[in-house]
């Protein structure tokens, strides 16, 4: 570490370049630095009682309700932190707005860093948003924790400074297709969004597949564009396509799910052909399909009802400050702010450089038990289960889901680092 | 301002023809097989009731649209299928009433449009792009001389929506003289005039455009009778009558119509 | 098979009928007052959140209600737009009602975020008209079937009350030749209010009927806004009849052929199909005559004569030197994200500089520029990832890609005027943007390469401030002054900023150029420009490849800043956005555009720090200044000066008052 490593940005590039002895054209008072990017907050790295926080999250647009959703765990997050005698620091933050567009992410990333001075990011629940401000946090060396499922995050686009608590999208796949190839089949259709998140539930859940099963195969592929409110024409093609294939897998998520699973309960698809989703245990999804996505299997990243770890006393944090019970974004906002926390706590500096070091396989006690975030690629090692969703008990028009279908442990259901294409 | 008189004209050199000229709209016809034959020098007016067919033959002439059938020969060149601009380039120019000038330019700017449309195959496109225009010398020259010819030379730096009415006057026909025309179409250039204003419009055009072959759309018959070398009479499209003023005056068709109060 | 084949008619007549519905208010209200609105679509989605709102209490029984009650509420709202925001706007180029109705869009879309919050949620129908019933052995959805034919019936009502009553008789009249209805002595002017509350009212309807089976959610008017626009533009602008073939061609074409069969060229046919209608029939399958010019004038910015043009000059100079301090002050006087803000400020400065020299000055208003400026963005990534890390190549490559294809696009487009030409570039746009979702690799040489990323985008560029070798990488070098390095970003600053006052200087230079002149000419009067023996299409098609290569270059320069590329950059908003800033700021002048990206980004800048709701302000903004200043602010030291102390007394302003930038000030 020299002692410049804690300035921001490209400052720090330059210093490093400075370092190494290859400027160029450097000019001027060489002694006099100043620090810019870096408002106040820049001494005392080891002897701090507060930590910038920078919240990024889609308040307003399309993703809004998932962004606020998440944004509640945050605030448990940060209340737990800030009232616990375990850590030694209080989190201040800001909340940053990045709308629906990755371009708009990305400026509100640079603001966080360089206006609030920000050393840790966390937020995003889209994929372009999170890739957006992934890159952000990289070239401006503050640690990002995302929210979003897409795999290249911690795969091909990973960074040492983006840690993801999130349950990505080849965990999820992992217990989709194991439990799929036991009791469906291996003839497989798939509907998905065309854009990232989609294409790769796609490519993921195909890999396994693939590995499963020799005699797998891709029945057909419908494709809609992220953010259609209009199935009817797939619906049509998958009915005709439902005698030849066994399940149909279906890479969409928030509205778009929902729309597709109550239009297709409408045409009920499920008397077809089983729909497996990925993320249709999402309350959100499940509010917006109603009763029409009764049947429909999906994995489930997350449950209130967990006895894992400490989640009930998560629950009930949550139920106190917002009275509502948490779900999957949530409980991402929450943990992914705690695991921070501890990785400062256990630094003893809230230089994101010495953080980013310290979290690299630190065991966390968390909602899902004991976790870690892997030096390989930053990824969180959480189970993942598969549930279908059901009529309510209580008679009331949304569905409940359940998560006893298949259960896989963190370290069963995560790809082995050589797979991940993540190089940091 | 130099005193110039009106060159005779020249017999037998024909600056205009047209040969059967037809324009429809649906299926109304407003002209119709008009065979015209113009002299170069010649002061040539064509009268005729309101949908008679005269602003369309104008049209058709400076092509602002395009024929049904019939052909247009300028200069002994066929020229139907020819776009207006590139009409004007042959040397036909026309002239609007004094409202139609580029009212948020300068008057100078509004002759060197004009000047700058002929000498503009003296410059290459990068230079168009990058040189400004108070480099251009030829073009400059000929819009001086033309400001001064036509008396607004002082008031070159006003924008011409400032103009007062004769000064206006003065700088719509300075226009059409900048893009060096030799056959010039005037429709109705003293509608809404005064007698007066008329009397100096009409001055004006004699005094300025005295090398330029001219046609007139005029409403004004005893200012026609005048002016004109040769007059038309358009009638529901077709020619009534042609010939010099008295010719016309003595024609019993004309009198007919005209007795008759020309059908609306 | 044939089954199959049968529900997938069915699919595109539902969608169709929508459509239909959707298209026919759109197309009546742009027929009879010549309004472009954008806001259509948010109209339609208020349409099913007052239906949202009126179902809730009583259950799905209360949906045949709130078919009806809903729709007339919009119907009042539509009225009401009409009489207090369109109606100062007549007799003034379209332009303003696309800037008008953008703001709508603003105002209407974050009212829905403000009273029903973010989520989707289904609307509640009764059972009579849900689940399947079996003919003919195919099971079909009981809503498809109740969608096409109330759907059918409200267009047929339409159809009738246009045919068969004199009010229908009178805007179809209008529709068809204002004038010649005035002409009659019939007040036409009255029916306007009317015409665009009808039109609200069926775009509510259509927005009830399609979200009992797509859920309400706060997007759903901008995703039926431009297949709206596309459909109207295909049948003809005003004409009830083509809004239904456009309507019923779309929703079949969309839902049973491209989907199912053709899923590849979706979201392209219909752009290629509408550019190709406006090239060989401009005014649509069942449009008449092409319109009347009732254009109107646009409003450019002030005259000029504010300032003589020594004191321009020194206060453009004065203005450079300002601006090149402001990285000075980063980190200490103010945050280094005041830089990043400026930074985005002068790029977007010279994007809408680029726009208002076709804008301002040929009077084309190209409703597609995000093309260009996604296009140099692209450039610049796709160079620097694939080919080169030479900023200066991937520069030069953006702005000779732009400039070509801008040359390509003016070919076929500038031959059609006014909102036709808005429309095809607007198509033009669509199309690549597209595009830039399906090039996501290519095979190249046996190997797949990276060219757009679809809808991830390219990130983690390395720039390289040279050629071959020789050059700097920003980030590796660093200048200090007094206390302060400038390294990275703050000497990017420097680029764009110089990029900006050449991009200036390059166009006031032009527009004092025999070019410049013939452009002014065209702007005062494109009749007469034409017989003043010039080719009035040549120069607009120059002005608009240059227009498209400084679009290309602000699009390059945005990748170089932030290093990263999005199709959001290409998206339609885009384009929106910057004829917003052209306007605000004042068009027709050079330094206007840039007053108008300086202004909008501080506001929104400012907004966001205050409040969740800031497009409701932003879009309040927008349409206070359309309808009360729309030569935007330069025009606002002209409205001052009779007030002010020793300024020229007030000049003449009701004439539109056109700049004469041959004496231009800086920036």
């Amino acid at each position: 570490m020299t002692p410049d490593s804690n300035t921001q940005g490209s400052r720090r590039q330059f210093i490093k370049a400075v370092t190494a002895g290859s400027v160029a054209g450097v000019t001027g008072l060489a002694g006099c630095v100043g620090d810019p990017g870096e408002a106040g907050n820049g001494e005392d790295l080891d002897d701090f009682d507060t930590v910038t926080l920078g919240i990024l999250e889609p308040f307003t647009g399309e993703f809004a309700e998932l962004g606020e959703e998440r944004h509640k765990g945050n605030e448990v997050g940060i209340e737990w932190v800030n009232e616990s005698d375990e850590y030694d620091f209080e989190f201040e933050y800001e909340t940053f707005d990045t709308q629906t567009s990755a371009a708009a992410a990305s400026r509100e990333a640079e603001e966080a860093i360089q206006d609030y001075g920000a050393d840790f990011l966390t937020g995003s629940i889209n994929s372009s948003a999170a890739l957006a401000v992934a890159d952000v946090a990289d070239s401006n060396g503050v640690v990002y924790t995302p929210g979003a499922a897409d795999i290249s995050i911690t795969g091909s686009n990973c960074s040492e400074y983006v840690f993801r608590f999130e349950t990505n999208t080849a965990q999820m796949t992992e217990v989709m297709a194991q439990w799929v190839n036991d009791e469906l089949g291996d003839q497989i259709f798939y509907h998905y969004a065309d854009y990232v998140y989609g294409e790769s539930v796609r490519d993921e859940f195909e890999a396994r597949m693939e590995s499963l099963s020799d005699s797998y195969e891709n029945v057909g592929e419908t494709t809609s564009d992220e953010g259609s409110t209009d199935f009817d024409a797939f619906i049509t093609q998958i009915q005709n396509n439902a005698d030849d294939a066994d399940a149909l897998v279906v890479g969409m998520t928030g509205a778009d799910l929902a729309i597709f699973l109550q239009q297709a309960g409408e045409r009920d698809l499920q008397d077809d052909i089983p729909i497996v989703t990925t993320t249709g245990s999402f309350t959100p999804v499940r509010g917006g399909a109603g009763l029409q996505a009764v049947g429909t299997y999906t994995g489930v990243r997350y449950s209130h009802e967990l006895e894992t770890g400490d989640n009930q006393e998560f629950v009930d944090a949550y139920e106190d400050m917002h009275d509502e019970l948490p779900d999957n974004f949530s409980r991402v906002g929450f943990e992914s702010i705690r695991m921070v926390a501890t990785g400062i706590q256990e630094a003893g500096s809230r230089d994101p450089d010495v953080v980013k070091d310290t979290l690299n396989d630190l065991e966390h006690e968390t909602i899902f038990g004991t976790n870690r975030f892997r030096e390989c690629d930053g990824q969180a090692e959480n189970p993942v289960w598969m549930g279908e969703l059901v009529e309510p008990e209580d008679g009331g028009d949304v569905t409940e889901v359940t998560f006893d279908l298949m259960e896989l442990d963190g370290q069963e259901a995560i790809p082995d680092c050589e797979d991940t294409g993540c190089d940091r | 301002m130099e005193a110039q008189e009106r060159e005779p004209v020249a017999a037998g050199d024909t600056i205009l023809r047209t040969d059967g000229l037809v324009r429809k709209f649906g299926e109304f016809t407003a002209t119709d097989h008009v065979d015209l034959e113009i002299e170069r020098g010649e002061f040539r007016s064509i009268i005729g009731p309101n949908g008679a067919g005269k602003t369309t033959l104008f049209n058709l002439i400076s092509g602002a649209l395009p024929v049904t059938d019939g052909t247009i020969y300028f200069d002994g060149e066929d020229i139907t299928g020819l776009s207006p601009q590139q009409r004007v380039r042959r040397g036909i120019g026309r002239s609007f009433q004094i409202s139609n000038v580029f009212g948020g330019l300068s008057v100078r700017e509004n002759v060197r449009l004009a000047a700058q449309s002929v000498h503009r195959d003296e410059y290459n496109i990068v230079e168009s792009l990058f040189k400004t225009t108070d480099k251009y010398e030829r073009m400059n020259e000929r819009t001086d001389r033309i400001l001064e010819r036509v008396g607004l030379d002082d008031i070159a730096e006003e924008e011409a929506d400032v103009l007062a009415y004769g000064d206006r006057r003065r700088l719509e026909i300075g226009v059409v003289l900048a893009t060096d025309p030799d056959l010039v179409l005037f429709d109705e250039p003293t509608a809404g005039m005064s007698v007066e204003e008329t009397q100096g419009t009409i001055d004006l055009i004699e005094d300025v455009l005295v090398d330029q072959t001219l046609m007139l759309i005029e409403h004004d018959i005893e200012l026609v009778m005048e002016l004109s070398d040769n007059i038309t009479v358009l009638n529901r499209g077709e020619i009534l009558a042609e010939g010099t003023p008295e010719e016309v005056a003595n024609n019993q068709a004309v009198q007919d119509a005209y007795l008759g109060g020309m059908v609306e | 098979m044939v089954a199959g084949v049968i529900q997938q008619l069915l699919d595109g007549l539902t969608l169709g009928v929508v459509y239909v519905l959707l298209a026919a208010g759109l197309s009546v209200i742009f027929g009879v007052m010549h309004v472009i609105n954008f806001a259509h679509g948010e109209l339609f989605a208020l349409g099913a959140y007052f239906a949202l709102a009126l179902i809730a209490p009583f259950g799905g029984t209360a949906f045949f209600a709130a078919l009806i009650v809903a729709p007339l509420i919009v119907g009042v709202i539509g009225v009401a737009i009409e009489r207090y925001t369109v109606q100062p706007l007549y007799g003034r180029n379209p332009l303003y009602h696309i800037l008008l109705t953008f703001g709508l869009v603003l105002v209407i879309n974050d009212l829905i975020y403000l009273i029903w919050g973010p989520g989707a949620s289904s609307l509640a129908r009764p059972d009579v008209i849900s689940g399947t019933v079996s003919v003919l052995g195919l099971g079909v959805g009981v809503y498809n079937v109740f969608i096409i034919v109330a759907g059918s019936l409200m267009a047929f009502g339409v159809w009738a009350s246009l045919e068969y009553t004199r009010y229908g008789l009178i805007i179809r009249a209008g529709s068809q030749d204002r004038q010649m209805v005035r002409n009659l002595g019939i007040n036409i002017d009255r029916y306007y209010s009317l015409v665009f509350g009808m039109g609200a009212a069926l775009a509510a309807f259509a927005g009830i009927i399609l979200a009992g089976t797509r859920q309400v959610n706060p997007e759903m008017g901008m995703s039926v806004i431009i297949p709206a626009f596309v459909i109207v533009v295909l049948g003809g602008l005003g004409s009830f009849k083509g809004a239904v073939a456009g309507g019923l061609l779309v929703g079949i074409l969309q839902e049973s052929i491209l989907r199912p069969y053709f899923p590849f060229l979706e979201g392209m046919v219909i752009f290629l199909l509408m550019i190709g209608i406006l090239l060989i029939r401009p005014q649509g399958l069942f449009g008449t005559e092409a319109p009347e010019d009732e254009s109107g004038d646009l409003l450019t910015g002030s005259r000029g004569g504010f300032l003589d043009p020594q004191t321009r000059n020194r206060l453009g100079l004065a203005m450079i030197l300002l601006l090149a301090l402001v990285p000075l002050g980063a980190g200490t006087l103010y945050s280094t994200f005041i830089v990043t803000l400026m930074i985005e400020i002068l790029i977007w400065g010279l994007f809408a500089l680029s726009l208002d020299f076709i804008m301002g000055y040929t009077g084309l208003v190209s409703l597609g520029h995000a093309l260009f400026y996604g296009l140099g963005a692209y450039v610049v990534a796709i160079t620097i990832q694939d080919v080169t890390q030479s900023v200066i190549v991937a520069v030069a490559l953006a702005i000779v890609i732009s400039a070509a294809i801008a040359w390509f696009v003016g070919f076929l487009s500038i031959r059609v005027a006014g909102v036709y030409f808005a429309m095809i570039t607007l198509a033009f746009a669509e199309l690549f943007y597209n595009a830039i979702y399906r090039l996501d690799t290519i095979e190249l040489f046996g190997e797949e390469r990276e060219v757009t990323g679809g809808s991830e985008g390219i990130f983690g560029l390395d720039p390289f401030y040279g050629i071959a070798g020789i050059g700097v990488d920003l980030d590796s070098i660093g200048i200090f002054v007094g206390t302060t390095v400038l390294t990275g970003q703050l000497l990017f600053y420097y680029v764009a900023l110089a990029a900006l006052v050449v991009g200036f200087l390059l166009t006031r230079r032009m527009l004092q150029s025999p070019f410049g002149s013939v452009l002014k000419s065209i702007r005062e009067n494109e009749q007469r420009a034409t017989f003043l023996g010039y080719d009035t299409v040549v120069y607009k098609r120059r002005a608009f490849v240059i227009s498209g290569a400084l679009a290309g270059l602000s699009g390059g320069l945005y990748t170089l800043f932030t290093g990263r590329v999005f199709p959001d950059n290409a998206e339609w908003m885009v384009s929106g956005e910057v004829i917003v800033m052209v306007i605000l700021g004042g068009m027709g002048t050079l330094y206007g555009p840039i007053i108008g990206s300086f202004t909008f980004f501080s506001l929104e800048h400012v907004l966001t720090g205050y409040t969740d709701r800031w497009r409701l302000v932003l879009g309040s903004i927008f349409v206070l200044f359309v309808i009360f200043l729309p030569r935007g602010l330069v025009s606002v030291p002209e409205l001052l000066a009779p007030y002010l102390p020793g300024g020229p007394g007030p000049g003449p302003q009701t004439e539109p008052a056109p700049e004469d930038s041959s004496t231009g000030g800086g920036d």
